[in-house]
């Protein structure tokens, strides 16, 4: 596109990123393929795409099994297995939405029921106590088999309204678990809101994975053995039939292809992965309530899929990393306040630097920086002493906190409690209005926009770490989809029309 | 399950006749409210057909946009107006609010995606639902409001305020003010909606748009504009909707539009989803049935079996009581 | 806007810094065996862990109950000469496990967290009992009533260990007592309807209330109403009219109202009584309507400051969390002075046993002392000792609130 700068037509802004309409995906691709990776990461993307793909994860495995002899036992189950876990859920996901295109919001019940049946069947709710060698592969099938259930009703269910059937499956789950606790044999059979504790650890030939470092090491075996499984699946006919089944169903059963038992396939498949997922995540946790299955974790895993890149298999792998190593560094308990909020700098300092041209970048810098210390004269100068009388969060007295204190504006909370949803709803107004404009304009409306939100950081959203952490996902979603609808690794999806 | 049968038959017997035009007096009110919104959710997928997660919480904004006025007018108890044109400016400004909030959602987060695989734009309705609610918690630290409807706007030594005076009574039962102000004001709004689809000019291209996008387009509709006009419309519905929630049962806080939704989109989709008068019988239709399974089944079944019997009803009849059969074009 | 390398140079770089980070914070921080006796300097950034439920559906509790611990780390920053820190962990709901043993995971690789305050539900204290003892640390809870946390019984072993978990809030056992009691001998009403809201705090004490008047022969009905639900209208009807008295020991104040003034819209005269949860003056003000509350002395100037910065509405449910904090401050400062300026994990967790506050440096309306041995029926090691109890107050036409016993 660079040599086209002599042309007065300038670009169309996300021309990459859309789908371009009637155009084949192999072609589409074309371009791609055969321009030489540049730039910095050149020689190593390069190298990424030329090693086959057993290298990729032997390079895998060796970095993530280095991972438990530098990190500490907290950070590790909060960093790692949950990383793990998630991975794991997001392939799953991947086989039923990215393989056979199917949109199953409900997916999160499968999880959850195979956690509850590994807490039933490893407690002492009902005194059963099963070896792990049979209540791991039993929960694995007790899943598959609902999942088949659910995907019996498929065949009469088109696309969207699969989607709903699912969704009320999910909540009929949390519903049933939560809150209609039969009565069987005595007890609730789910422990209603406490749920169920006290489960045995996992067990293998008498060794029993307690330590948080031991469980770790299971379960990237298991979204080892996973992620082979599906490589291998993917390469085979039933995995080209899966493809074919995603493009266009109808053609697809035209050329004979069994739809309605690939969809089957794929539902059983996905599910019993949530089951095992469910069924070690209950017993790593010693605990299962069914607050763990919320559509909340729903739209993580689905994050996770989206980011990374529906149908690739490296792809949820690689949206876990990122997505759960952010959101959990986001929450308050990892207590980093200085280095979020040079994070949160950082990154606004990050986005002006990759404007074009460079002076654009400089104007925007720099009008930002002295827009703010107007406006913070202009307050300090004219309206009570208490506008400006706030302190700024964690950053103490030192030179950095006067720096910004003397930037932005930051009232006194209990006097002013009122600024700061106008604050909020301003940057919100402020944001869509730069989205609206174009060319100088918008760098103009940028700068107040920057502004507002350093004051919104300071005066809102830092001393809330936890909700700031879940409006950012939030907002990471809305611009996933906007920027770069296939994910980072994925491949850009082509509608025939 | 026989425990619960003969329980489920005690308790027909022991609420009687009155009880039973309780629960359906109940059921008719609830059942307005769910018709509103699930009215926008049926616009909405007609014309775009796109999920759109978000319209509950759009409904939630607007009763956070009723209780701020309510609280600029000097809070329920001492009215600066009176209680009438309180209502009415309450009203107003909820429904332009909301309508503004829902237009800037279309125009901000849907519009790029018009062209994208179907999950595009339902990944985004989720990230904006999610947005909404966790800005207005962070906003609000999560309290719960309430707009007092017991209190508002009373005078002298009355034990409830004018909203909750009753009307008339049907064998000891009493329907209140409120009540019927939630049932006529959605009524009127249905018909009001109905009549512009309809019978206007801008209906017609409404109508346009949702059955054949580029050919409307083609024929010299401006797509864009009428999609943000019926965005616009749905939101300012679930704004009323929010209102009238708030005034009826008093509660306002962040994570009442998820639950609210769900059970407004339940009955879209029962209605038959992408059919005005669908969305208005299906929200009737579960407004009744959760107020009759609470009052007969008990609190602990009744949202099973809600959502039971629409899984049921998603298998024999996926379309809903007055959609149209989905065709696959090839 | 962003090009496609600029999008991952921008994660790569986000990416490695906050691995830096963790990296660093790992290296330095103890193993999970030696944090319990790992020495740690009483300099500045000594912390006490508060987790409680920051988002999720009882968000608002968990900011009520952070208030107070501001409060209460304020007042001691600005009165003492150890300054203390905060470390929040958001356990989202009262009843999720993977947020709940995150938070003490964090909590237990943070070496300079020497207290933890919290968590907020009966459930989480027994979920994450065994990675805080592994890590030497004993959480104080501000609102974890359930009995067998502290005392084991015929059928229900303890649920933490000894010495390793204490409460600042009377439990179950004594709250349902005190309101069976007081229904049963001073109001002396038969006909009882109960209502929790199918969460563990409710359903625990709505168990114990029922079961003590079942043991005065006194039969009362029982339901059920998910928690944010607004729309009682139907539930209401099932309640029959001769009901002499509602129980609801629910958490949500607000709905508390609607429904107290929906009962007596349709015409049901029951005299409503509620649960600490509900007591909050500004929000539940139903005439002529009870609550079991925390003998709190309303000249308190703290008490009375707090009120004031939330707008006049007054909430006793997060004062516990104030004593918590103050407990484990006093802890901590005790340890440090017995170390000369160094401390561990372990001195602090035994220290609490001698903590003593008075009635107004607890705010509870009495004297703080934690139990090292059963006392009475309910009270276990960890529940607090002397006249820890719950008292009644009336709710009169104007709204205020009169303790009545």
């Amino acid at each position: 596109m660079s040599d086209q700068s002599n042309t007065p037509v300038p670009d169309p802004p996300d021309a990459e990123a859309q789908t371009r309409i009637g155009v084949d995906s192999w072609v589409a691709e074309s371009e791609d393929r055969q321009a030489r990776k540049r730039g910095f990461f050149g020689p190593a993307a390069r190298g990424w795409d030329a090693s086959p793909d057993p290298v990729k994860l032997f390079l895998f495995i060796a970095v993530a099994g280095t991972i438990p002899f530098w990190m500490n036992e907290g950070d590790l189950f909060v960093y790692g297995l949950f990383t793990v876990l998630y991975a794991t859920l997001g392939l799953g996901l991947n086989v039923v939405v990215g393989f056979a295109g199917l949109l199953d919001l409900g997916y999160v019940a499968y999880f959850g029921i195979g956690a509850y049946g590994y807490a039933l069947v490893s407690s002492d709710h009902y005194g059963i106590h099963w070896p792990t060698l049979a209540s791991l592969p039993a929960v694995m099938v007790f899943t598959g088999l609902i999942g088949l259930g659910l995907g019996l009703t498929s065949r009469r269910l088109v696309g969207d309204y699969f989607a709903i059937v699912t969704l009320f499956f999910l909540q009929a789950f949390l519903v049933f678990t939560n809150t209609a606790n039969p009565v069987i044999h005595g007890i609730g059979l789910t422990g209603g809101s406490s749920g169920i504790g006290n489960l045995d650890p996992l067990e293998f030939f008498g060794y029993s994975l307690t330590s948080v470092k031991q469980q770790y090491y299971f379960f990237l075996l298991v979204l080892v053995l996973a992620t082979a499984g599906l490589y291998f699946a993917n390469r085979s006919r039933t995995g080209r039939a899966w493809r074919a089944l995603r493009e266009d169903p109808l053609a697809a059963e035209v050329m004979s292809i069994p739809v309605n038992r690939l969809k089957r396939l794929a539902i059983v498949m996905g599910a019993a992965l949530a089951g095992l997922c469910g069924a070690i995540f209950a017993a790593i946790q010693t605990a299962v309530t069914s607050s763990n299955f919320t559509l909340n974790v729903l739209i993580f895993i689905f994050a996770v899929v989206i980011l990374g890149g529906i149908g690739s298999i490296a792809g949820p792998i690689l949206g876990a990393i990122v997505i759960n190593v952010s959101f959990q560094f986001l929450q308050p308990q990892n207590d980093h306040p200085s280095i979020k909020r040079w994070l949160f700098y950082g990154a606004i300092v990050l986005f002006i630097a990759l404007m074009k041209p460079w002076y654009r970048a400089v104007v925007v810098l720099v009008g930002t920086v002295a827009f703010g210390l107007a406006v913070h004269a202009i307050v300090s100068a004219t309206a009570a002493a208490s506008w400006t009388a706030g302190t700024v969060t964690d950053a103490g007295s030192g030179s950095a906190g006067k720096a910004i204190a003397d930037w932005v504006v930051i009232p006194n909370q209990t006097l002013h409690g009122g600024f700061a949803t106008y604050a909020y709803i301003g940057l919100v107004v402020l944001v869509c209005v730069v989205r609206s404009v174009t060319g100088w304009w918008r760098t103009v409306v940028l700068i107040p926009t920057l502004y507002m939100a350093a004051v919104v950081w300071e005066n809102v959203l830092a001393p809330n770490p936890a909700v700031t952490a879940e409006i950012l996902f939030g907002v990471l979603l809305i611009v996933i989809m906007t920027v770069r609808p296939q994910g980072l690794i994925g491949t850009a999806r082509v509608e025939i029309i | 399950m026989h425990p619960l049968l003969f329980s489920v038959v005690d308790n027909i017997r022991s609420l009687g006749w009155g009880g039973a035009f309780q629960l359906l007096r109940n059921g008719l009110v609830l059942g307005s409210l769910y018709a509103l919104i699930a009215l926008g959710y049926t616009m909405i997928y007609g014309i775009l057909k796109l999920l759109n997660f978000a319209h509950g919480d759009v409904y939630m904004v607007g009763a956070f946009l009723g209780y701020g006025i309510l609280t600029r007018l000097n809070g329920p108890l001492n009215l600066a107006i009176g209680i009438v044109p309180a209502i009415a400016l309450m009203f107003a400004v909820a429904m332009a609010g909301s309508g503004v909030l829902g237009v800037a959602i279309e125009r901000f987060a849907y519009r790029p995606l018009r062209n994208a695989p179907r999950i595009a734009p339902l990944i985004t309705a989720i990230g904006v639902s999610f947005f909404l609610e966790n800005s207005v918690q962070l906003l609000t630290n999560g309290f719960q409001y309430t707009y007092d409807p017991f209190e508002l706007g009373k005078t002298g030594n009355e034990e409830l305020g004018p909203l909750y005076h009753t009307v008339f009574s049907v064998a000891g039962n009493p329907v209140t003010t409120v009540q019927l102000l939630v049932v006529g004001s959605a009524l009127f709004l249905m018909t009001a909606l109905v009549l512009l689809v309809s019978r206007t000019r801008f209906g017609k291209s409404m109508r346009a748009t949702a059955y054949d996008r580029e050919a409307a387009s083609m024929m010299g509709i401006d797509t864009d504009r009428v999609i943000a006009m019926t965005f616009f419309i749905a939101s300012m519905l679930a704004g009323a909707a929010g209102v009238m929630f708030g005034l009826y049962l008093g509660v306002t806080y962040y994570f009442m539009g998820f639950l609210a939704g769900l059970k407004a989109f339940t009955a879209a989709v029962i209605g038959g989803i992408g059919s005005i008068p669908g969305a208005m019988l299906g929200g009737l239709i579960i407004g009744l049935v959760e107020s009759f399974a609470i009052g007969y089944v008990g609190g602990q079944w009744s949202d099973i079996v809600i959502f039971g019997l629409f899984i049921l009803f998603m298998l024999f009849r996926p379309r809903g009581l007055l959609g149209s059969r989905a065709i696959q074009k090839v | 806007m962003l090009k496609k390398i600029g999008l991952v140079a921008v994660l790569a770089a986000l990416i490695s810094v906050v691995v830096a980070t963790t990296a660093w914070g790992s290296a330095k921080a103890p193993r999970a065996a030696a944090a319990a006796t790992a020495s740690v300097k009483c300099g500045k950034r000594v912390s006490i862990g508060v987790a409680y439920p920051a988002t999720g559906g009882v968000a608002f509790l968990g900011a009520l109950q952070f208030d107070w611990a501001k409060t209460a780390l304020s007042r001691w920053n600005g009165s003492h000469k150890l300054k203390i820190k905060l470390v929040q962990g958001d356990t989202q709901l009262t009843t999720n496990a993977a947020a709940n043993l995150a938070v003490a995971h964090s909590f237990a690789s943070n070496g300079k967290v020497l207290a933890v305050t919290g968590p907020a539900g009966s459930q989480e204290v027994q979920d994450s009992a065994g990675v805080y003892k592994g890590a030497g640390l004993a959480p104080v809870s501000g609102s974890a009533t359930r009995i067998f946390l502290t005392r084991s019984k015929p059928g229900n072993t303890r649920e933490t260990a000894k010495g390793f978990f204490y409460r600042t809030v009377p439990n179950d056992g004594q709250q349902g007592d005190a309101v069976a009691n007081y229904i049963h001998k001073n109001l002396n009403k038969k006909r009882i309807y109960i209502i929790d809201d199918e969460e563990a705090y409710s359903q625990g004490l709505a168990d114990q209330v029922q079961q003590d008047l079942k043991n005065v022969g006194i039969n009362a009905s029982r339901n059920h109403v998910a928690q944010n639900v607004s729309d009682f209208s139907s539930l209401i009807a099932a309640i029959p009219s001769n009901t002499q008295l509602v129980y609801i020991p629910w958490q949500q104040a607000a709905e508390a109202q609607t429904f107290a003034s929906q009962l007596h819209a349709n015409g049901k005269n029951a005299i409503v009584m509620g649960s600490d949860g509900i007591d909050a003056p500004g929000q539940f003000k139903t005439p002529g309507s009870y609550v079991s509350g925390f003998p709190v002395d309303a000249t308190n100037p703290v008490y009375k400051s707090f009120t004031k910065a939330h707008k006049g509405q007054p909430e006793a449910f997060g004062l516990p969390t104030y004593t918590s904090i103050w407990a484990n401050a006093t802890a901590i400062k005790m340890a440090c002075k017995a170390g000369h300026g160094k401390t561990t994990r372990s001195a602090v967790r035994k220290d609490l046993l001698k903590v003593k506050l008075n009635a107004s440096q607890s705010l509870l309306g009495f004297p703080v002392q934690f139990l090292n041995k059963n006392k009475s029926t309910f009270q276990g090691p960890g529940d607090m000792g002397g006249t820890a109890d719950f008292a009644i107050y009336k709710i009169s036409k104007n709204g205020t609130y009169t303790r009545v016993k």
